[in-house]
């Protein structure tokens, strides 16, 4: 890919003509020339009326999950709410309309709902129900899915101590020829230790299921040091087939920190990857992980928000194959995101949950970012609009926040970006602190009249039977013409948040892709043929995927 | 990467004007005005139609020039825009395109909207990977002869019509399901065509292995041999940039591509919005091919016979003589076009026309419902058409878009005398020679057709000549 200089990147700015869709108004940034998403709050109309609130310790955190939790498909809506109880919203949105939420109580102990941090779904005893991981500031909890919504604690069950940290990161992989997931928590401060809070990050917890008949997580594995890290994902950062761990960690706290790659093999203890290996110390003020291949050439890339700059690492092409070498192209693709881009605050943004996504359905990952002053900090920007960054045919990025309509002054946390009223378009919900949680719902390309119709698009769901049923760790590759998109199907990263369902995928204009699937244990698929605009079931042995429509 | 955006190609696309022809009498270029969509709103009145129609015949009738962006150094001829890794050696080029000056310059025999003869075959590839082929090989790309369009619009409403029945059934079949906790196992059939079944779940999954001759989002895509071109906006647009590396925006412009000038030959907005809709206008009206009655008595007698032949034969299995159709309303864009093809909604408005108001559709017989009886002997439904014995039209290597090298969309017998040369490359001389070439799913008929005496197959190529394309 030809590096672009922010020259350029201005130049083009001025270049772009206005698109022809009507719209002059000289408070907006000129439109770019693709689909400027429409995100229209519709929180309250929808039935979200969530705060994740709390002191110091719910500074950060409040995370959101999304996920089916009654058979139909819809996805599902999970809240942390600091001290406030954690809340679960029904999705009873109709196709293409105005989203619509049941509140509900998670149905557990009060007290469990309380003091929770972020919130992950994933199947961890391959029941068919999804599973939801409360991170809590104290005691973890697993909660084991059951029919209609219904949650209980599973912590017995599954031989689970939650332990007493304040934990604010989460990401589970299967590894290979085990049952049940690996589960790693990543954890903040620790309050107890002596000259709290600095310097005194809490270790890291890697739990490996041991081999019974069912979940048991009694071995925990320390993952040290720890960093004080706000995020972490399994990534197979070199299409090894095994994926490691990679965590970002909040320098404010730590000291002779820095972002950290864990290896973990089956069946071996984890180990840092080191400077003998090429790791290169970053400090940053790790916030939030997103993996996105944004070039579909297999090798990820990450966004790694933080205070000021965001980081768009890419593996260094130049460097001895096998070894993790990251280099930063945020600057040369524009994503740095580093203070607000309205408004007269020069200050710097404080980032949080990142999301690889294709909002427009153009074909080409977008980037999204929570942003919000972490309460009062007077260094840094106090009105810090979320991100939305539209990736550009060049590689390049364009900022549509205010085009879009998402810049609402509130404190952005954690964040999730789903279809939920399954149109297609990739809808979005962000948890703000000290604020209502803001339900954006994606109306289309923004005109002059209202919405467009954007892109084409293909939302897809993974099956297989036995372990791991819904396929984590999968990837998959939709093809069209010349242009491969690839997505990962995962649990963890974001901030506190994440997604599990249909993946979407934007084809811009394919009008039908063949798909191909790498499952979990490296078995490729045969290829499948489907048309655009449709939702997706492939199941692992059939020849044929399904198509399914919501009601 | 830069943007280009030539102020002159600025200023081409934003001084709209009313005529998609004239400009100066000695300019070289084909395309005098762009034809502006914004003036395309809601229902046209007969003049506004009539217009439209004129620029559309203009565009198609036009060979367009350097100055107008002909050519696509470096884009390919895929229907997604693909950019060519080197610059294409030649403007033209007959097997990877582009290939000709005009819309016209094939679809001409006998007249203009035609088809065309053996050498105005065009060469079919995806484009991706191979957008320089020189050679004929059929390993590279599918040859095929140039179709007419006469009686097109009646045909996409047709499609409109069946794919929207074919989805109601599905949708009606999803709700049973849901309501009943009970998997449902339809028939699809529409306008007395049958496209297999499907069965729908109770969780709302669908089950579409036992469809039969349509693509499995239960859209009739009915241009094209193979029938896989939804609408003819689509066609438009991808036989402009395949066939003169004429760019619509709607698909190459910035808003998909990022580029202003996707084919970097200097001329952005090559096509617009309103030039597409003009030469779907002008497609959409074309007089449809009709029957005619031979002066000739001893032809009269034969194609008499002959039509019962053709009953006999079960030709009308596939080659139905008439399908109904309810409205005759043309909205443009269609519903059923994806992105990359000008959708409804994406303009405030979009155009609307009545067909019923053109003399020829108003001849048209009518059944017992009142819907016109379209007469294009075709069924919009794709076949098999070899098998191991009878392989001729079986001589493709290349599926395309799904669809296997030995399966195609029946052809519409409808304007089948003035169209020859037959079969999808256009190599079959005579009527006669592409009925014995039928196997497959037509393997009986064409079989019975062999068994017939040399005076009944006479009659009913006496009665298939009677199928012509007349001004």
């Amino acid at each position: 890919m030809k590096k672009v200089t922010t020259g350029t990147i201005a130049a083009i700015a001025v270049l772009i003509p206005l698109h022809a869709i009507g719209e002059t108004d000289p408070a907006r940034p000129a439109m770019p020339p693709m689909d400027v998403p429409l995100m229209n709050e519709q929180a309250r109309s929808a039935g979200v009326n969530h705060v994740y609130s709390g002191p110091w310790e719910f500074f950060v955190g409040g995370g959101a999950a999304s996920f089916d939790c009654n058979g139909d498909r819809f996805p599902d809506l999970a809240l942390a709410g600091g001290e406030n109880p954690a809340r679960l919203f029904v999705n009873r949105s109709n196709p293409g309309g105005q989203l619509s939420f049941e509140s509900r109580e998670l149905g557990i102990a009060p007290e469990d709902a309380k003091n929770v941090t972020g919130l992950y779904p994933i199947d961890i005893d391959n029941d068919g129900f999804r599973d939801l991981v409360l991170l809590r500031v104290g005691r973890n909890i697993l909660l084991k899915g059951g029919p209609d919504c219904t949650f209980e604690n599973a912590g017995r069950a599954f031989a689970f101590d939650g332990g007493r940290a304040w934990t604010t990161a989460f990401a589970a992989t299967f590894e290979n020829g085990q049952a049940y997931p690996t589960l790693a928590f990543g954890n903040y401060v620790d309050r107890t230790a002596p000259g709290s809070p600095w310097g005194t990050c809490h270790d890291n917890v890697l739990m490996r299921p041991s081999a019974t008949e069912n979940p048991d997580y009694s071995e925990p594995e320390i993952l040290s040091p720890g960093h004080c890290s706000l995020s972490m994902i399994f990534t197979d950062w070199n299409r090894s087939g095994t994926p490691a761990l990679r965590v970002t960690n909040d320098r404010h706290y730590y000291r002779d920190g820095e972002e950290q790659l864990w290896r973990v093999d089956p069946g071996k203890p984890p180990r840092l990857y080191r400077r003998s290996d090429g790791w290169k110390r970053v400090n940053i003020w790790g916030m939030g992980i997103a993996e996105g291949d944004i070039d579909a050439d297999g090798y990820p890339e990450y966004a790694l928000t933080s205070m000021g700059d965001t980081k768009l690492q890419t593996l260094d092409e130049d460097v001895e194959e096998g070894r993790p070498v990251y280099r930063d192209i945020a600057f040369e693709r524009n994503a740095t995101a580093h203070r607000p881009y309205v408004g007269d605050d020069l200050k710097p943004s404080t980032g949080w949950h990142s999301e690889f996504a294709d909002v427009n359905n153009d074909g080409l990952l977008d980037l999204f970012i929570a942003k919000g002053n972490v309460e009062q900090m007077p260094d840094f920007a106090a009105f810090d609009p979320d991100n939305l960054l539209l990736g550009q045919h060049d590689g390049t990025f364009v900022e549509v926040g205010a085009l879009s309509g998402i810049d609402l002054d509130r404190r952005g946390r954690g964040a999730v970006l789903a279809d939920f009223d399954m149109d297609g378009a990739l809808d979005l919900v962000v948890v703000n602190r000290e604020a209502p949680t803001s339900v954006f719902r994606n109306q289309g390309g923004r005109t002059s009249w209202g919405a467009r119709p954007m892109g084409n698009w293909l939302q897809i769901e993974l099956q297989q039977d036995g372990a791991n049923r819904n396929a984590v760790g999968a990837t998959i590759l939709v093809k069209s013409g010349n242009a491969t998109r690839l997505r990962k199907v995962q649990a963890g990263g974001g901030h506190a948040s994440s997604h599990a369902g249909f993946i979407h995928v934007g084809t811009g204009v394919a009008e039908r892709a063949q798909i191909r699937v790498q499952w979990p244990d490296g078995e490729w698929s045969p290829a499948y043929r489907v048309f655009a605009n449709n939702f997706v079931v492939i199941k692992r042995g059939q020849s044929e995927a399904h198509y399914w429509y919501p009601q | 990467m830069q943007y280009r955006f030539p102020l002159l190609a600025v200023a081409m696309i934003t001084g709209f004007a009313a005529s998609a022809g004239a400009g100066e009498p000695w300019s070289e270029k084909a395309i005098g005005t762009h034809v502006s969509q914004s003036t395309l709103v809601g229902p046209l009145s007969a003049e506004q139609l009539q217009q439209l129609v004129e620029q559309g015949e203009v565009l198609f009738t036009a060979k367009f020039t350097d100055d107008d962006g002909v050519g696509r150094p470096m884009a390919t001829q895929a229907i997604i825009p693909t950019k060519r890794k080197r610059p294409a050696p030649q403007l033209f080029q007959r097997l990877a395109g582009s290939d000709s000056n005009a819309c016209s310059s094939c679809h001409n025999d006998p007249l203009p909207g035609g088809a065309g003869d053996l050498v105005t075959n065009v060469f079919v590839s995806e484009g991706f990977t191979n957008p320089d082929f020189d050679t004929t090989d059929p390993q590279f790309s599918n040859e095929r002869n140039t179709n007419h369009l006469m009686g097109a619009g009646l045909v996409e409403l047709l499609a409109r019509e069946m794919s929207a029945d074919l989805q109601s059934q599905r949708r009606a079949a999803l709700k049973t399901a849901r309501a009943s906790g009970a998997a449902q196992a339809i028939d699809l059939n529409t306008k007395g065509v049958s496209f297999g079944s499907l069965t729908a779940h109770p969780d709302g999954m669908v089950d579409v292995s036992r469809l039969d001759g349509i693509d499995t989002d239960l859209v009739i895509r009915p241009f094209s041999q193979k029938g896989v071109i939804t609408s003819l906006r689509q066609f438009t647009v991808n036989a402009l940039n395949h066939h003169h590396g004429m760019q619509a925006t709607e698909r190459f412009g910035p808003r998909w591509t990022g580029d202003a000038d996707f084919d970097a030959d200097g001329v952005a907005g090559e096509i617009t919005e309103g030039d597409v809709s003009a030469l779907v206008a002008w497609q959409a009206t074309r007089k449809a091919p009709h029957r005619i009655q031979p002066d000739n008595t001893t032809w009269q007698t034969l194609a008499i016979r002959g039509d019962g032949i053709f009953d006999d034969l079960d030709c009308g299995q596939c080659h139905r003589r008439a399908l109904p159709l309810n409205d005759l309303t043309f909205a443009d864009p269609g519903p059923f076009d994806a992105a990359g093809t000008l959708r409804p909604g994406e303009r405030e408005t979009g155009a609307v026309y009545d067909l019923s108001d053109l003399p020829w559709v108003a001849a048209l017989p009518r059944d017992a419902n009142g819907a016109v009886m379209v007469p294009l002997f075709g069924d919009l439904k794709r076949h098999r058409i070899a098998d191991q014995q009878v392989t001729e039209l079986g001589n493709e290597l290349l599926g395309q878009r799904f669809v296997d090298r030995d399966v195609f969309m029946t052809s519409e017998l409808w304007g089948i005398a003035s169209t020859a040369p037959y079969g999808h490359r256009g190599d079959l001389t005579t009527l006669d020679r592409v009925i014995r070439a039928h196997g497959g799913d037509a393997r009986d008929s064409r079989d019975q057709y062999i068994a017939l005496d040399q005076d009944d197959r006479t009659a009913l190529i006496a009665f298939l000549k009677t199928l012509v394309i007349e001004p």
